[in-house]
């Protein structure tokens, strides 16, 4: 048994290497079908990076009070627009009557250059906000501090910087806290850097960015027409609770009636979630689809080039089944040969995925995941079984003495 | 008892409208240890016969016993008992075959050609080895082992086919016009070697076109259009 099978795979392993270049080509079709299938994989593996790195700015137990939803959908852009702004003292509000929310914060932010000496980072994210977020944001600090109640409330002169601000402002320096930078133009006090986030594609950093009060903000660029409400839910109380408690105050807040539909939105990190859902159900689709096609392609070649490879060998089938070989043993040569071209084909494809993945990571951080490379595996074995299977039966059923007259 | 036994054996093609019989209505016998060659004209039948003997063909009708097995049931339809696989299995253990045409892997050494029945017939390795060196020494031919087919002559070939054909000790070789493709001076040495198989108490069925070469064998089988003409037994 194990003789006869090891002489099967031995053969089918040198048909295939006897014809190296029409082995190639029809490998093209695997080698793309899996190229796909697991280029997708990885995209999809990314986004769950993005979505992880967007879990270190979003705290899961944060509801934000904002005028828009995160995703608008097809909604009525202009029912939006005329909305009514969301108000500073919403914040204080909701911290006092809803009982839900242990810490309510406000947020708003605007782009500046902040420079130090002859070092300038343009288009900064500055964001402002309550003594509040220090409880609320999911940001670490990596030195220094957050500022305090009294820093906001007196609309201190004081800065936390992220790390790529602190890369281009403070190239020599350890640690900058202390150090006096200008925001626009004005003096302000670095206390705290947030430690690294990532890049997300590659495309912005969200450690482009730096916090000062939100009363700061406010005295140093007048009023924001943009407000956030940062809400943090109280520990142990349900989420859907606090939204609706939260709702409710905020209609209050709004002086809506009970008809009235609801001109303010509730965000939280799940609305994230679905969206990234549907981007990888889309990348899912496509990938799946060009996969399908080009394994359907490349089975079919295979399965041909099978075909050829059963007419070619038809007198040595005929030699070996007149000495005894038995169906399956022939049956598993072909087999094995159409196998080890799908394989071979699907490592190929594997290669190329992780030198472009390779590539790719320098912006946006994915990676082939084993189960990946098991899934394309096993995808290259089933097109190899699938496609082998009625050219290697054929050669199987052949008549000894019919296959050995055959030149 | 004889080692094969065939009963009123038919083997018909239908070619469209044409029936063409090529046997019609063979009985043999053939007793352990006889040697036995088969002469006729072209056409009447004997690689027919050859390949029914070798389990590598079915007749249409008839009964055929080798070594004591029932390997096709003389019924009305004449319907084969065994199946693809259990002749495979017959060939392999009781048979042996050299064909004029050599029928050897091209890409195999000659050493691997030889094992081949015995891993058809699941050997273990070292014995296979062991087993196929020693047929090839036999027939003269240990320094060629590593060859393949194409860097050894038609002599050699053959001779190779003969260590096949012996490796798995069978009950019956068969030989069908061995030295038809050979020159005179190498078929005398591969008959020398048949002989050989022969005096060491081995069955063998021959068929030839030359008269010396049929002389070798103890019995002389003429056949003629698919039936069996002449069989002269030597004392
Ligand atoms: N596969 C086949 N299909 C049709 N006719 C065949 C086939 N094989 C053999 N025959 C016919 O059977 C007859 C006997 O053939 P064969 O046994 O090869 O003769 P021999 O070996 O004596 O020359 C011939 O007439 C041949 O044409
Ligand atoms: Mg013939």
């Amino acid at each position: 048994m194990f003789n006869q099978l090891y002489e099967s795979i031995v053969i089918g392993f040198k048909a295939v290497f006897q014809n190296k270049g029409r082995a190639l080509l029809t490998m093209l079709g695997i080698i793309i079908g899996i190229l796909s299938v697991s280029l997708m994989g990885t995209a999809i593996n990314g986004i769950d990076n993005v979505f992880n790195q967007t879990l270190g700015m979003f705290g899961d137990d944060v509801l934000y009070v904002q005028q828009f939803p995160w995703f608008m959908g097809n909604a009525d852009w202009w029912e939006f627009r005329n909305r009514p702004q969301i108000r500073e003292e919403y914040s204080e509000k909701i911290a006092e009557r809803a009982s839900s929310i242990s810490y309510a914060s406000l947020e708003t932010s605007r782009r500046v250059t902040l420079s130090y000496k002859e070092n300038n980072s343009e288009g900064v994210d500055l964001g402002g906000r309550g003594w509040q977020s220090a409880y609320i944001d999911a940001a670490k600090i990596e030195s220094g501090r957050y500022f305090t109640q009294l820093e906001d409330q007196s609309a201190s002169r004081v800065i936390l910087i992220g790390s790529e601000v602190n890369k281009i402002l403070f190239p020599n320096v350890e640690d900058p806290c202390g150090m006096s930078i200008k925001v626009n133009g004005l003096k302000f006090r670095v206390i705290g850097v947030f430690a690294e986030q990532g890049k997300i594609f590659g495309m912005f950093s969200i450690d482009n960015m730096a916090v000062i009060p939100f009363q700061t903000l406010k005295s140093v660029f007048g009023r924001s027409r943009w407000i956030t409400i940062p809400l943090k839910i109280r520990e142990g109380v349900d989420k859907e609770y606090a939204l609706e408690e939260v709702r409710s105050i905020t209609r209050g807040l709004r002086g809506l009636r009970p008809l009235d539909k609801d001109n303010f939105a509730i965000n939280q990190q799940e609305a994230m979630e679905d969206e990234l859902g549907k981007i990888k159900t889309s990348i899912s689709a496509v990938g799946i689809g060009i996969a399908a096609l080009s394994l359907l392609v490349g089975g079919i070649g295979i399965m041909n080039i099978m075909f050829v490879s059963v007419k070619e060998r038809t007198k040595e089938i005929g030699i070996r089944k007149a000495l005894g070989a038995k169906r399956w043993v022939i049956l598993i040569q072909f087999l094995f040969e159409a196998i080890i071209i799908a394989l071979i084909g699907g490592l190929i494809g594997l290669g190329l995925t992780s030198l472009l993945v390779g590539v790719v990571n320098k912006f946006f951080v994915a990676s082939m995941s084993i189960g990946l490379v098991f899934t394309a595996l096993g995808v290259s074995i089933g097109v190899g079984i699938v496609s082998g299977i009625v050219p290697a039966s054929q050669a199987s059923r052949l008549d000894p003495i019919e296959a050995m007259r055959f030149e | 008892m004889s080692l094969l036994i065939l009963k009123n054996i038919f083997r018909i093609y239908q070619i469209g409208d044409i029936e063409v019989r090529a046997l019609n209505g063979v009985d043999v016998d053939v007793e352990r240890n006889e040697y036995v060659s088969i002469m006729g004209p072209s056409g009447s039948g004997k690689s027919t016969l050859m390949n029914i003997i070798g389990c590598l063909d079915t007749p249409t009708k008839g009964g055929y016993e080798l070594d004591g097995m029932v390997i096709h049931q003389e019924v009305k339809d004449g319907t084969g008992i065994a199946s693809d696989d259990q002749l495979a299995v017959i060939r392999n253990q009781k048979i042996g075959f050299i064909f004029q045409t050599f029928n050897l892997l091209p890409r195999m050494t000659a050493l691997h050609n030889v094992e081949l029945p015995l891993i058809y017939g699941g050997v273990p390795r070292a014995e296979r080895l062991e087993r196929a060196q020693a047929a090839l020494e036999q027939v003269q031919l240990a320094d060629r082992m590593h060859h393949k087919p194409n860097e050894l002559s038609g002599g050699q070939r053959q001779r190779v086919a003969v260590a096949r054909a012996l490796v798995n000790n069978p009950s019956i070789i068969l030989a069908d016009e061995p030295t038809g493709n050979l020159d005179s001076k190498t078929s005398h040495d591969i008959m020398d070697l048949i002989d050989n198989l022969h005096k060491e108490g081995n069955t063998i069925i021959l068929v030839t076109h030359e008269h010396d070469i049929a002389e070798r064998a103890n019995r002389v089988i003429h056949m003629l259009d698919g039936k069996i003409h002449e069989d002269n037994k030597k004392k």
